[in-house]
């Protein structure tokens, strides 16, 4: 756990004008400000505008970046009010049929701080994968495609004995649990968001 | 440090998720990437911040700091209503303000206190246009295309920049 941690070597190297550290950055984190958003049904243009506008304004921020830690809570951040303006435009939106189209249910009746906590969780998610040994990130990957590799066809693919996969795959998953991304998002994650509210808050539970 | 009680099979299905999104079009990332020719390196130019005032809603009143149910809740209803309303943005520095309002007439803006200048609004792309500001601070542009923009604003030898704002 000593040291700087990755991002905030991203974060540092970038502020003191390191392209190749920026662009690392963006390609890591574009994921998390698209799919924040998401929750906001834009037209895919105008959620590409919002992400211009939110890196074009990192550029000039991230010098003054108190706790680079902090970066995936300020491109939310950010990412959540330039989308609120863009809606409060009134035009240029998704049409929505609304006979047919669940997501509008969604987009109506989700908990938006829940779709947020679950943007920064599966961001946290990417980036403690990136932590682990390769041959843990192997292992997870083959078990989180979709479909899912069974257990026998990630025997075939890795050499690894049939018995031996289930427990490895669990110390794997307990080494992700353990990720420094994790236990940063788990030590932002508000304790309030705690409780049962179910499958919207099943991944925003804390103790 | 507390551990959240997520079972292997939920911790996997929420990894697969993330593995699934993790995938941006290649031409967002890369209009990403480019913002970073934007750094500025120039100490005297006075950056006018969005995120540090108050942006004023078309109803005129304070925007909170962080997105509420509430703005979201209004944003749902504007959804239907299909029409444009001009929106007030207000940009704060310490010897300067800038207040603007878009909409689909134009840009209409004023620099607070009043005072002549030259304006340049800016896009990802490079300079766009320029409007000399009169005696009063006022000064218009015609309407920009949608996208990233910023005002870039200079008053004799002072030069200020606004955050860049998606319209």
């Amino acid at each position: 756990m000593a040291g700087m941690s990755e991002v905030s070597r991203l974060v540092r190297a970038s502020a003191s004008g390191s392209e190749a550290a920026w662009n690392e950055l963006v390609r890591r984190y574009s994921p998390l400000v698209m799919a924040v958003t998401r929750g906001y049904r834009l037209t895919a243009a105008d959620a590409q505008d919002v992400s211009q506008t939110v890196w074009l304004r990192l550029v000039e921020h991230m010098a003054g970046l108190r706790e680079p830690e902090a970066l995936p809570g300020w491109l939310v951040t950010t990412t959540q009010r330039e989308c609120g303006r863009q809606i409060r435009q009134g035009r240029r939106v998704q049409p929505v049929d609304p006979g047919a189209d669940t997501c509008l249910q969604q987009c109506v009746a989700a908990d938006p701080d829940a779709d947020i906590l679950r943007a920064e969780l599966r961001q946290a998610l990417r980036e403690g994968l990136r932590e682990l040994p390769a041959r843990d990130q192997r292992l997870l990957r083959l078990r989180a495609a979709d479909p899912p590799k069974s257990y026998l066809q990630i025997s075939q693919l890795t050499g690894m004995p049939l018995g031996s996969i289930g427990p490895t795959l669990r110390r794997s998953l307990d080494r992700l649990r353990e990720t420094c991304a994790m236990r940063a998002y788990l030590a932002a994650v508000p304790a309030a968001s705690g409780g049962e509210g179910g499958d919207q808050h099943e991944f925003a539970r804390v103790d | 440090m507390s551990s959240p009680e997520w079972t292997d099979d939920e911790l996997l299905r929420e990894l697969r998720a993330a593995l699934q999104e993790s995938t941006v079009e290649e031409s967002v990332i890369q209009a990403a990437q480019a913002a970073f020719t934007w750094r500025t390196v120039d100490t005297e130019l006075e950056l006018l911040s969005l995120a540090a005032g108050a942006a004023l809603t078309e109803g005129g009143r304070a925007e909170e700091d962080t997105l509420t149910k509430d703005t979201l809740a209004e944003g749902a209803l504007v959804r239907g209503g299909g029409q444009s309303a001009p929106r007030t943005l207000v940009f704060h520095g310490e010897r300067l303000s800038v207040e603007v309002e878009i909409d689909e007439a134009g840009i209409v803006g004023q620099l607070m206190p009043p005072r002549p200048g030259v304006v340049t609004l800016v896009t990802a792309a490079g300079p766009q246009a320029t409007a000399q500001a009169d005696e009063v601070g006022c000064f218009t542009f015609p309407p920009p295309r949608s996208g990233p923009l910023r005002l870039d604003c200079r008053l004799g030898a002072d030069h200020f920049i606004t955050d860049w704002v998606t319209v």
